[in-house]
């Protein structure tokens, strides 16, 4: 897998950004606070990296079929699936393991299906229809539960210690990881790559482009249901409000990752890069002590990395189109 | 690549749209009757005119919020950094008044800064097209960070920041302010008036008709001449402007700084822009469209909290509404018939 990324990165020079900052904020990590590089460190960050990571991979398959369809609905998607495991499922005694992560993998992946289905049969605009899901489900998430509470199932609180590198939660990444190489052999994968790079084209080469578009929301959709199985783990408990904060961040990610919102370009390593890359970037800025100010130096700082890599990738992908 | 599929998705909007516009402002007008006429049936004392005054007074607020994500939809952009900026001139107003600047130099300031905060997003987002939004939400992170940074210092309360307001910017936005001695918020006025201006500089002045050249076609555009970097560039730093004006005003409503009243702006704009029944692709629709969607977004949430829904309720309504909405009017045509 690492020869693999490796190999990935120096021929896709939209990761070039993304690996950079990346070799950047591990060198200023190790200065910083190598303590994240400890047992417990890195126990801790796969913990809180997890539900960043996995909602970003949840809108990479989504973006990268094409036609500006960024999925604004993945942050109260991932918020939906995680008050309804904590007020229908455990709230009635349904404590399963295997009932909740079928229960989270199928809500996201049905939702998902929903969507995609009023996007090719009653053709409205892709992110016309993923900003109705934003709406819909942040409403519905606070009549489900009006305020943060309740408790994540018993066998799941131990997933929230964060003590063990070899924890449930990097579990999830690696099926998650997984499911993606998987798909990156399937001649779906090419189809998806053609269908977000000219999606007229692909239709005249016989590319059946509604089926990618389903599958790749299906797929977007289990990606959110691990998703928000690593987001209770994470806050052990119900919150209706949080998930819609994900979007956002999700989205940043995946632009930092050096993905194309226009579609066609992307993939699972460009957005875990740029998920990883904005745990580290907040964890660098906390070990500085900026005292009450310290919440608004990050977002100036997300914002201005952030202006600054995508200014970056213009010149890096227009030299690459002229060439 | 990415440039082919934008100029192919534009091609599709046009043949899509100008029939379109008409229709959709033709429901706009049907479906707000409808809205007026169930809240007269349904809401008792919906039709009065305190509760119109209460539903034009949000309304304005968040018609002046749209210009900007209305003119940069034309082009096929989108403003992510309207909320901030509101934000941000909602809390920076008041610490540069505490700081001694005398209100109108304080809030000349402000707009100022919101047009060249806007001005430099356009500017960096230019190259980037497709991706505008995710620059515009860089920007309006940089931007309300530093005024926070700003206004926290020496403060222990960030993000909440206290002035006496004067009377006058209170009278502008509150709801039983007075235009020269009628019960109107002059809020509400400056609406209609930006309305009206607006629309004329669409219709009558080459900068107006260069917005929707672009939005058309980009390459016909650069044909008759016109630097589409310098209509996308005004284009933000207008969105900026509104944006500061926005939480300016906003200040006189609520009475105290806050960072967070800008919020849900972010999605109610886009919303109101795509009620209308403006392009989200570019090229048609208009702000007079966008008025239309103010109306109907801001009756129906009325009605809705008439009905004693709950907010989150009112949300998931909303939400519920848009793509049918948008289905009677803005279906994109089939694959098939693209080629």
């Amino acid at each position: 897998m690492s020869g693999n990324a490796i190999r990935q990165v120096t021929q896709d020079r939209s990761l070039f950004v993304p690996a950079a900052l990346f070799l950047v904020l591990l060198v200023a990590v190790a200065i910083r606070g190598p303590s994240l590089f400890t047992t417990n460190g890195l126990a801790g960050a796969i913990l809180v990296a997890s539900p960043l990571i996995l909602t970003a991979l949840a809108i990479t398959p989504i973006v990268m079929a094409g036609r500006g369809a960024v999925d604004l609905s993945v942050g109260p998607l991932m918020g939906f699936i995680n008050v309804t495991v904590i007020t229908w499922l455990v709230g009635n005694g349904i404590t399963n393991p295997v009932v909740v992560i079928c229960w989270a993998v199928v809500l996201g992946a049905a939702f998902q299906l929903l969507q995609a289905l009023i996007i090719i049969y009653v053709r409205v605009a892709p992110i016309i229809v993923t900003l109705s899901g934003f709406l819909v489900l942040s409403g519905v998430n606070l009549m489900v539960m009006s305020r943060p509470g309740g408790v994540a199932p018993d066998w799941m609180m131990s997933w929230g210690a964060g003590t063990s590198v070899m924890s449930p939660v990097l579990a999830l990444l690696i099926v998650a990881y997984a499911l993606w190489v998987v798909i990156r052999r399937t001649m779906f994968y090419r189809n998806l790559c053609m269908t977000g790079a000219d999606e007229r084209m692909a239709y005249t080469s016989g590319v059946q482009v509604d089926l990618v578009r389903i599958i790749a929301h299906v797929i977007g959709g289990v990606f959110a249901g691990l998703a928000a199985l690593s987001y209770t783990a994470l806050i052990s408990s119900g919150d209706p409000t949080q998930g819609s904060t994900y979007t956002l961040q999700a989205v940043t990610a995946l632009v930092l990752g050096g993905a194309s919102l226009s579609g066609g370009r992307g993939g699972a390593l460009g957005s875990t890069l740029g998920a990883i890359n904005m745990f580290m970037i907040s964890y660098v800025l906390s070990t500085f002590n900026f005292g009450t100010v310290s919440g608004f130096v990050t977002q100036m700082a997300f914002g201005l990395i952030l202006v600054g890599s995508l200014l970056v990738n213009v010149f890096v992908i227009s030299r690459r189109s002229a060439a | 690549m990415v440039t082919k599929v934008m100029t192919s998705e534009i091609v599709s909007a046009q043949r899509s749209n100008p029939i379109g516009t008409h229709k959709s402002i033709s429901i706009g007008f049907a479906l707000l009757a409808c809205l007026l006429l169930l809240g007269a049936l349904l809401v008792p004392g919906f039709v009065s005119s305190q509760n119109a005054r209460s539903i034009l007074l949000l309304a304005a607020f968040l018609g002046l919020a749209s210009v900007g994500q209305t003119l940069c939809a034309l082009v096929g952009a989108l403003d992510l950094s309207i909320p901030y900026i509101i934000g941000g001139a909602n809390i920076l107003l008041p610490s540069l008044m505490v700081a001694g600047l005398p209100a109108p130099v304080a809030m000349l300031l402000v707009v100022l800064l919101g047009a060249l905060i806007g001005a430099g997003n356009g500017a960096l987002s230019f190259k980037l097209q497709g991706q505008a939004l995710i620059m515009s939400l860089g920007v309006g992170f940089a931007a309300v960070g530093a005024v926070q940074i700003y206004t926290s210092l020496g403060s222990q309360f960030g993000g909440t920041v206290f002035a006496p307001v004067p009377g006058w910017l209170r009278n502008i936005s509150a709801f039983n302010g007075t235009f020269f001695g009628l019960p109107i918020p002059p809020v509400i006025i400056i609406w209609a008036v930006v309305a009206i201006a607006l629309g004329w500089v669409m219709y009558n002045t080459w900068f107006g008709r260069s917005i929707y050249a672009i939005g058309g076609s980009r390459t016909a555009a650069a044909r008759l001449g016109i630097s589409e970097f310098k209509v996308w560039t005004v284009i933000h730093s207008v969105s900026g402007a509104m944006s500061a004006i926005t939480g300016m005003l906003l200040l006189g409503f609520s009475g105290g700084g806050f960072v967070g009243v800008g919020d849900p702006y972010l999605f109610t704009t886009v919303a109101a822009v795509v009620i209308g029944g403006t392009s989200l692709l570019g090229g048609a629709g208009g702000y007079g469209a966008t008025v239309l969607g103010v109306l109907v977004l801001t009756v129906l949430t009325s009605l809705l909290v008439g009905l004693g829904l709950s907010f989150p309720a009112q949300q998931a309504v909303v939400g519920l509404l848009i793509v049918p909405m948008v289905a009677i009017y803005a279906r994109s045509p089939h694959i098939r018939n693209q080629i």
